[in-house]
């Protein structure tokens, strides 16, 4: 019946699939199933996000209205969060750690990344197993020892605290490695042979050709580290020097106040967001790519 | 995988260096092999210091008794922390709460994605990028925020939830509807990215398969059951990895913010505990023994996982 040649999936396109354009009449109702499936479960992952930017909205007096839409819209929530919490100072400094660890952790995985994938070397089973097992160690085992060395080191409720010990991503050193394995050896062949030293090949050969994958990754580790909480929270005890830990305290002094605290929260979520409607195809991607390695 | 692609080698610290004929001196070898030890040494020396150096303390430290104050001493006290430990009873509660959010999670992480997945492979272009973007979006929310909306949408007396199922439910203040709120709201969190993963394994099935058997008469549902789904167990066992291992990791920060491991300890599991050791009870010992015990069970669980998925696991090969 059909003879289509299936074209390679490329990782750009993971989620996308050629239609069947000889697609028989009697599979017409199973577009329509898809369709109302999939339009529930989008109601209901959207709604509590609906709902924390609709309260936020509300008049103060209006909070508890059930109505669909907040009308009349007020700002007042958010000006009251602005007076009780330092948000400002808050959404810096998380903005600060966020992306000062994404950096880091990608030039820390690209160097690896090109180690294993430009040599062959000694130990390099060993060395790439350190990587994949860092996911078998559950954060709260190591807490304890690290909170104690980061104390050592007078770190403890400093940004740079929280951002050290983060600074390796074992997830963006394998997923640039995978990509590294894919690069064109000629490309790496021919500027050996130019007479560039391996440095100088990384980045002035590896590095623009990488730009795409570098940049998805990037976004993926800023929010990640964006929407960290255990780590900051340990960190920084309980302050409220970042967004998420903020919020945590805010929960607890003005637990019934909830259009202020519908407004922290949106705030808290809002730069993600508006870095999502923009980027969105390649944020779906990052992720799901690394869930698949 | 790839592993014959790592031919490519740029094994020359100085390009233009001349390969000499005879077996060069130890120490031009020695910096001839240094570079990839060299790229490789940043992200080395931190996961050393953060991943690896800490978890060989936390064994150690599971041998003693401290009480995280530098200045009081720790004592070795053998095996009396994880006597103390299996004693208490609030282990074995805690591993079990944990294993009952793992089963309530994989509805979320498992079920659900795979029907979605196979009910919408026809709902593709821009209609399907526009509902991808928005089951998505609750894996962006944060944590914390995330715990916010939801504690205001299960308020007894002026959330959402308890007005439209009309029965004043104290959600986060009742055992059994407590731990249910965890489960629905870390699915909530999570259901988005498993109906992606889903649906990119179904995306990588070959369609000639399904075609063929079609032309010999199979139905729709045979041809999910013997076809579609087989070849998506790569896929499934990968997910259920996930769940087993991740779950109680993502309800940590709901739990932290909406119940303090309450109502009394019914939210409480591994992660929780162990924390709850270390950070509120100041027993670095036990906390210790405890994560030691957690990681050592969580090794010999993943590997047995992916054993078995191996093992039943269908591949397109």
């Amino acid at each position: 019946m059909t003879a289509t040649i299936e074209p390679t999936v490329h990782e750009d396109q993971v989620v996308d699939h050629p239609a069947a354009a000889d697609e028989p009449v009697g599979h017409r109702g199973r577009g329509v199933v898809g369709h109302v499936v999939l339009a529930v479960l989008s109601l209901a992952c959207l709604f509590p996000i609906y709902w924390l930017y609709a309260t936020s909205l509300r008049a103060p007096e209006d909070v508890y209205s059930l109505s669909v839409l907040p009308w009349p819209l007020s700002l007042d929530n958010y000006a009251d969060a602005f007076a009780k919490t330092d948000m400002v100072r808050m959404l810096v400094n998380t903005t600060v750690v966020a992306v000062l660890t994404a950096l880091g952790q990608l030039l820390t995985g690209l160097l690896a990344a090109y180690a294993f994938a430009a040599w062959r070397f000694r130990f390099q089973k060993l060395l790439y197993l350190m990587f994949v097992g860092t996911w078998l160690v559950p954060f709260q085992v190591t807490m304890l020892p690290n909170y104690v060395l980061l104390s050592q080191l007078s770190l403890l409720n400093t940004l740079a605290g929280v951002i050290v010990p983060t600074l390796c991503s074992a997830l963006g050193v394998l997923l640039l490695r995978q990509h590294l394995m894919g690069f064109p050896k000629e490309l790496l062949e021919a500027a050996r042979m130019d007479g560039r030293s391996s440095w100088g090949i990384l980045w002035t050969v590896v590095v623009p050709t990488l730009r795409p994958v570098l940049a998805a990754l990037g976004i993926l580790l800023v929010i990640t580290a964006w929407n960290e909480y255990f780590w900051p929270a340990m960190v920084l005890q309980r302050s409220n020097g970042m967004v998420q830990l903020g919020l945590r305290s805010f929960m607890g002094t003005e637990g019934n106040d909830w259009g202020p605290l519908m407004a922290a929260a949106g705030l808290t979520c809002l730069p993600i967001f508006l870095l999502y409607l923009v980027l969105q195809r390649h944020i779906v991607n990052a992720f799901v790519r690394s869930g698949l390695k | 995988m790839t592993g014959e692609l790592v031919e490519v080698t740029v094994d020359r610290p100085a390009a233009g260096t001349p390969a000499p004929a005879a077996k060069p001196p130890l120490w031009q070898r020695f910096l001839r092999g240094a570079p990839p030890y060299l790229y490789l040494t940043p992200a080395i020396v931190l996961l050393v210091v953060w991943t690896y150096r800490p978890l060989a303390q936390t064994f150690q430290l599971s041998f003693h008794s401290w009480n995280l104050l530098p200045t009081s001493p720790v004592t070795e006290v053998g095996f009396a922390n994880y006597e103390r430990l299996l004693d208490t009873p609030d282990l074995g509660a805690a591993l079990w709460r944990t294993v009952v959010v793992i089963l309530g999670m994989l509805p979320f992480t498992l079920v659900i994605p795979v029907l979605v997945g196979l009910l919408s492979r026809r709902v593709r272009g821009r209609v399907g990028a526009a509902y991808r973007a928005m089951v998505f979006a609750p894996m962006l929310v944060a944590p914390v925020a995330g715990a916010a909306v939801w504690q205001w949408l299960l308020d007894p007396t002026g959330g959402v939830v308890d007005k439209v199922i009309g029965s004043p439910i104290n959600w986060l203040h009742e055992a059994g509807p407590a731990q249910i709120a965890i489960i629905v709201i870390t699915g909530w969190h999570i259901v988005g990215f498993a109906v992606l993963v889903v649906s990119a394994g179904l995306t990588g099935i070959n369609p000639d398969y399904s075609a063929a058997a079609e032309v010999d008469g199979a139905s729709r549902a045979q041809v999910t059951r013997w076809i579609t789904l087989p070849l998506l167990s790569p896929t499934m066992a990968f997910l259920v990895l996930m769940t087993v291992l991740l779950s109680a990791q993502w309800t940590f920060p709901l739990i932290d913010t909406l119940t303090q491991g309450g109502p009394v300890g019914a939210t409480t599991n591994i992660y929780y505990l162990l924390w709850d050791y270390g950070f509120h009870s100041y027993d670095a010992g036990l906390g210790a023994a405890a994560g030691v015990l957690f990681f050592v069970g969580f090794v010999v669980l993943a590997a047995g996982l992916v054993l078995v998925s191996d093992r039943l696991s269908t591949h397109d090969d």
